[in-house]
């Protein structure tokens, strides 16, 4: 048994697109919705819903595994004794398709392209429940993309008498048709022409850190992804080199990447597939080798809580430590449950030279999360914020997070300050264009 | 709209040349028109009828506008089989894009409408011929789709037809279909597994995966099939897709379960090489651990779990790590495989422990089994670090989750003894927290470590009477500050300090503060942990408390619970207690308890009055509670202490009518047992041995199954006995079969001839992949006949250095060896780790508890 299905469901719950399931009681979906939506409703009053939820309705055990995108819901039926796991890598591998296909996945764009959502479908999974072809360089050659030129081709080729090849009509379509899986590398397509050939890389690196009440660090992970973007002719062999790999741990390739190679000389040697991928995932080893060696947090805070009977007191500092300017910076604390109201001022305390009251952050309290955010759209280097505030809540002793959420950004910079020697290309004579460039971003959980 | 951008979109475009461009003025306007989806997708249900009309007519536009609806209208649900035959006159249609369609409609359509998709059987045939393999795989897709068993003689041709398909994709779409068949009609069994060797012979690494989920499916008993291509496929393993991995590394490992020799342990190891097969598949299968796909990550993980030495098997820790990263829901998922694994061998995971601390915004389950791990990786070293995470953890929002922190400090003092004292305090500190539930999971942590304290230390106790306990109690109420003030952070005092005197003093200043906390206490089960902690240890030898033989602190708690006794019930109804602590029908449970902290006081102080009618009064109660239960507990500790204390039960009617019973049972029957006061008390103080953890057992249910992640049995454990289909993950055999089944011709010229393949691969402008240079590059191994490879010695014994050795010719002697050494002392380790836990398991056992049928609350639970 494998994935019995793909469901997808718009905000209100109610089901869109979905696989068929015509080997199954006509029941079976809807008691997979079903449980996700009551699920969810009981979510609404507290506490979160398990990404895999167990229906027990049939002889046959299964459940559903459903992921959240742009408000809908994604959802995976598996039964039996199939792997979860399987059912989550093949969701998060359709919506990248659909990202890839649309730009965005939203409830218009599903409506505007749904013939293009069932031709995936179809495409990507087969009625045994299993995945087919996935990769996408090799599904654009069978499903057309929406671009202007599909469009076109809708309206014209019936109509249009003079095209190229002989014959009358869907000229383009059949060779379309035969030009899948006639390119010999699954994940590229064969014979791509561009008159202006670049490949830029991005290399985002995302902190994950957690401070202990006492200011301490207890963990400070970096990871980093290189997502690329290629633009090139024909069939370029190309090999990446750089000058400090071994901050570069634990690493996890797209399928292009020549492992061999990486094991040997630290050096990725791949033909890219064409447009938009994921080339390396890392994670940041910082160089002094020690076992546990945490990376510095560029920012720090100062809370003092208090407290009281039906709410709270509180007052916040957040100081940046970053030589860098810091943007979005965010910051949320849960109040618990019965949290009423809250009530805050900001104020910022400068660096130096009366910075006082430049009112570039602001505070929101969700009433239905219950949860307080105050953010910081540009945070200078070495800069300190304040939030005081207070809290009330419908319960005597409040229960709110101990922990606060900080999130930030830092443009044009890396923790592990990783470096590309060079780009060799082979296999083709052009010249290229190779851009790469650097961003960062964080999300620290601060106790107190 | 200019040229540039045409280019870029498509190649395609080129093709259509200058002149579309011409007319791209006038059709832009259509194209809104056309490409409203959102309209058609929500389309009136009326205008469906025109769709017939469409389909009919002779523009391609009008009927891609038709199909269109359609599609819209089965995602909608509605009946649409009425379209068929209309549907499939265009399936012959010149438009591509317009097949499409009309296919998607048919895959939908043709295992409802068998009967309709029978008249139109002819069509799909002849698509099989189709120039396009894209037509031909749907084609084929459609007739397997059809679920009539009298078809399935016709789809089986056209199985065997598109098995020897020269494209790939159609292959892999054969494979699929043998699949579909057997499912229909299993008559066919011996003809698919035919096709399945051919199948299975594919050069092509784009349709092996789904030819080898085919004969797993359908002849799973037929592992025998796969000897001839097992190094083949260990092989190519890096080259099959994503998904063909996964698949092909679940019946890898079966096939090495079943047809490999098991692993003999490197220690019993006497000269002779560890199997070759199983190397070259590990071998293979390592480089996949740098799979993007999290699934693949996870049957590589899966394989090295179940097939690998103990040395290989630190090579999973940081990939399994790594999946935590991917996103919240394979974190999830991840984290129920990962405590398995973590279970197994804490020593992959311990130095990586801060990779799972918990975070606040994660979801309830991931807490929960990360404090399940955390508590799996505890250790000496790293208890202090995981004591203080708990603690933090306590202050969590969700119940649950506080519960389970609360209970893994309480498993931290089991499993590091010595670090008992911080435990007792952090819990200490708990008790006075203003959150009930903290409070009261805080209680039950501490009944339990007092318990199991109090009975460690003699073993002799079980034996002796209960008051001998008040022998180890010197001052217990001045120790209460010098143990409580311990901060957490503390020097560990633990080696140094004779358990004797620190740990056996410290439980019963716990119970003297817990009793004078008793008011605050309210929920059920902890209150009822109170009480009878309280008349269980409360009793003091010798003079100098206020009643000889009873703790300063015992009677209050008495005398308060006696007066709650009457409105147990109500008492926690407080507008805040969260519901499902607040049922009435735990109340009993504490008046059970008061019942016994009665009996037991009176039975220590037999003399004293206060006690007596505290008693009387209790009893009383009790005798007209609405409880069953209740009523009989009173009754039974009345009669037992009719003999022991003189004046509980009364003769002298002085309680009324309901003494009459007493009474006469008394009167009537003299010759009844009446016991003394030396047997009550052992009835009532023995066989009171510590709580019984369940231990966390080895998990037996595989991992990459929906079963373990939601804790469920395997549905398929006991449902399919039957020997066809054999268990995802069979025992080893002690003997493999013998591995000149798995030669093959392929094997020999495959060595010899690698380096020509890759050139004419390279001389096409294609790269080189990656399983044919390993294959190249390794100049070893698995012919045969040759077991004479240049370097085929003992240095190779370590896979570790085999896999080193095969990218790096030369390597440092010296390194191999510090190398073996690391592996040797590693599992070294790991062995001694595993004895130790059987000997824990082992006293747990022999703790097990005798009969007891008063007090011990947590067991009242189970009731």
């Amino acid at each position: 048994m494998a994935i019995d299905g793909l469901i997808i469901l718009d905000p209100a719950g109610r089901p869109i697109i979905q696989s068929s399931y015509s080997c199954y009681p006509t029941a079976y979906p809807m008691l997979h919705i079903e449980a996700l939506n009551n699920a969810l409703e009981k979510a609404l009053r507290g506490g979160s819903v398990d990404p895999v939820i167990y229906v027990a309705e049939f002889s046959c055990s299964s459940a559903c595994c459903h992921v959240e995108v742009g408000g809908m819901r994604f959802l995976a039926t598996i039964s039996g004794d199939a792997d979860p796991l399987i059912a989550f890598a093949f969701l998060d591998t359709f919506i990248e398709i659909l990202h890839d296909y649309f730009g965005t996945v939203s409830l218009a764009t599903l409506k505007d392209n749904f013939d293009i959502v069932y031709q995936l479908l179809e495409e990507t999974l087969d009625s045994s429940g299993h995945p087919l072809t996935t990769s996408q360089n090799a599904l654009s050659d069978i499903v057309l993309p929406p671009t202007l030129i599909s469009k076109l081709l809708a309206s014209v080729s019936p109509s249009a008498p003079g095209v190229p090849s002989g014959r009358q009509g869907g000229s383009f379509g059949l060779t379309g048709a035969s030009g899948a899986f006639a390119s010999p590398i699954p994940w590229r397509k064969a014979g791509v022409r561009h008159n202006h050939n670049e490949i830029l890389f991005d290399v985002v690196e995302d902190m994950r850190a957690i401070v202990g009440k006492n200011g301490m660090t207890l963990v400070s992970n970096v990871f980093g992804k290189i997502e690329s973007n290629s633009k090139l002719s024909g069939t370029p062999d190309l090999t990446l080199t750089f000058t400090n790999p071994s901050v570069m741990t634990d690493c996890a390739f797209h399928p292009c990447v020549r492992l061999q190679r990486w094991t040997r000389d630290n050096s990725l040697s791949f033909v890219p597939p064409e447009g938009r991928f994921i080339l390396a995932d890392y994670q940041y080893k910082p160089p002094q080798g020690a076992v546990i060696s945490n990376v510095p947090i560029p920012l720090s805070l100062k809370a003092n809580v208090d407290m009281g009977e039906f709410g709270g007191t509180f007052t916040l500092t957040l100081t940046s430590r970053s030589m860098k300017v810091m943007e979005n910076v965010e910051l949320e604390l849960y109040l618990g449950e019965d949290a009423i109201s809250a009530q805050c001022t900001l104020s910022s305390a400068g660096s130096g030279v009366g910075s006082v009251g430049s009112a570039d952050g602001s505070w929101t309290f969700d009433s239905r999360k219950k949860m307080l955010r105050w953010e910081i759209l540009n945070m200078r280097s070495s800069g300190s914020w304040i939030l005081r505030g207070s809290w009330t809540s419908k319960i005597k002793a409040p229960r709110p997070a101990h922990a606060f959420q900080i999130r930030f950004e830092i443009p044009s910079f890396s923790f592990s300050s990783l470096k590309v020697d060079q780009l060799r290309l082979s296999g083709e004579t052009y010249k290229m264009y190779k851009g790469v460039r650097m961003r960062s971003k964080g999300s620290l959980e601060w106790r107190w | 709209m200019d040229g540039i951008n045409l280019n870029a979109l498509s190649e395609n475009a080129s093709r259509l040349g200058m002149r579309i461009q011409e007319t791209i003025a006038e059709h832009t306007r259509d194209l809104t028109l056309i490409r409203g989806g959102g309209s058609l997708f929500d389309m009136a249900d009326d205008k469906a009828k025109n769709i017939t009309k469409q389909l009919e007519s002779s523009s391609d536009r009008e009927k891609l506008d038709a199909m269109k609806r359609l599609i819209a209208l089965i995602s909608k649900n509605r009946p649409v089989s009425s379209y068929f035959p209309a549907v499939v006159k265009n399936v012959a249609s010149t438009n591509l894009e317009l097949r499409k369609l009309v296919y998607i409609y048919l895959l939908r359509c043709a295992p409802s409408e068998p009967d309709l998709a029978l008249l139109s059987i002819n069509t799909f045939q002849r698509d099989l011929a189709d120039p396009s393999p894209l037509i031909r795989a749907m084609a084929l897709r459609v007739l397997s789709g059809i679920r009539v068993p009298t078809v399935a003689a016709i789809v089986l041709m056209a199985v065997r037809k598109s098995a020897a398909d020269p494209s790939p994709y159609v292959r892999k779409a054969a494979s699929l279909a043998v699949m579909k068949v057997y499912r229909l009609d299993q008559a066919h069994y011996a003809a698919l597994v035919d096709i399945l060797v051919t199948l299975l012979r594919d050069r092509s690494s784009l349709s092996l995966g789904t030819a080898v989920l085919a004969l797993d499916n359908v002849a799973p008993s037929r592992l025998d099939l796969l000897h001839v291509h097992f190094r083949r496929l260990c092989r190519v393993l890096p080259d099959i897709d994503a998904w063909g991995q996964v698949d092909v590394l679940r019946v890898l490992v079966r096939y090495a379960r079943t047809m490999l020799p098991k692993p003999v342990p490197e220690s019993e190891r006497q000269g002779d090489e560890e199997d070759k097969d199983l190397k070259l598949l590990l071998v293979c299968a390592e480089p996949l651990f740098m799979s993007k796909n999290p699934a693949v990550v996870l049957a590589v993980a899966r394989a090295f779990y179940y097939l690998a030495p103990p040395s290989m098997l630190s090579k999973i820790a940081a990939p399994l790590l790594r999946l935590l990263n991917v996103s919240r829901e394979i974190e999830r998922v991840a984290l129920a495989y990962l405590l398995v694994v973590a279970r197994s061998h804490p020593t992959l995971f311990v130095n990586s422990h801060t990779r799972l601390l918990v975070r606040t915004d994660d979801a309830e389950q991931v807490k929960r089994n990360k404090i399940c791990i955390l508590l799996a990786l505890c250790t000496v070293d790293n208890h202090q670090a995981l004591l203080r995470e708990f603690v933090d953890y306590a202050q969590d929002t969700d119940d649950s989750v506080v519960g389970d922190a609360i209970d893994a400090i309480g498993r931290i003092a089991r499993l590091v003894p010595p670090s008992t004292p911080q435990c007792l305090t952090a819990l200490m500190g708990m008790i006075n927290s203003k959150q009930d539930i903290i409070v009261s999971n805080a209680v039950l942590v501490l009944k339990s470590l007092v318990q199991n304290q109090l009975l460690t230390p003699s073993s002799a106790s079980t034996t002796t009477l209960a008051p001998s306990f008040s022998s180890q109690l010197t001052s217990s109420v001045p120790s209460l500050i010098s143990t409580t003030s311990i901060p957490l952070s503390a020097p560990p005092q633990m080696s140094s300090a004779p358990p004797s005197t620190t740990t056996a003093q410290a439980p019963l200043s716990i119970i003297a503060q817990l009793a004078r906390r008793i008011d605050d206490i309210r929920h059920p089960h902890a209150r009822a942990c109170v009480l009878w902690l309280v008349g269980q240890y409360g009793t003091v030898t010798g003079a100098g408390t206020m009643v000889d033989g009873v703790a300063d602190w015992a009677p209050d708690v008495l005398r308060k619970a006696a007066r709650s006794f009457k409105i147990e019930v109500c008492f926690f109804n407080l507008p805040h207690h969260p519901p499902a602590h607040a049922n009435s029908y735990q109340a009993p449970l504490v008046k059970l308890q008061t019942l016994t902290l009665a009996a037991k006081l009176t039975l220590l102080a037999p003399v004293n009055r206060t006690f007596i009618l505290l008693a009387r009064y209790v009893l009383t109660l009790a005798r007209y509670d609405e409880d069953w239960d209740v009523r009989d507990r009173g009754r039974m500790l009345a009669s037992l202490l009719v003999g022991a204390v003189a004046g509980v039960v009364s003769s002298d009617g002085e309680e009324g009518t309901g003494d009459r019973w007493s009474n006469e049972e008394q009167g009537g029957r003299p010759s009844g047992v009446v016991l003394r006061r030396e047997q009550v008390m052992r009835v009532l103080f023995e066989g009171k041995t510590g709580t019984i953890e369940e231990e966390a057992v080895a998990d037996s249910r595989p991992l990459g199954t929906l079963a373990l992640v939601m804790e469920r049995d395997s549905p398929y454990l006991h449902e399919h006995d039957d020997e066809d289909t054999p268990v995802d993950l069979p025992e080893w055999l002690e003997q493999g079969i013998d591995p000149a089944l798995r030669d093959s011709d392929d094997d020999t010229p495959q060595a010899v001839s690698s380096t020509p393949v890759v050139q004419a691969i390279s001389s096409q402008g294609i790269p080189s992949q990656h399983a044919v240079s390993s294959a190249s590059v390794t100049p070893i191994v698995l012919t045969p006949t040759g077991g004479s490879t240049p370097k085929d010695t003992k240095d190779w014994r370590d896979l570790d250095k085999f896999y080193a050795s095969e990218s790096e010719s030369e390597e440092g002697e010296e390194e191999e060896e510090e190398e073996e050494e690391e592996a040797e002392e590693e599992s070294e380790a790991s062995g001694n780790d595993e004895d130790s836990g059987e000997d824990d398991e082992n006293s747990e056992d022999e703790e097990e508890e005798v009969g007891k049928y008063d007090s011990d609350p947590s067991h009242d639970r189970t009731q």
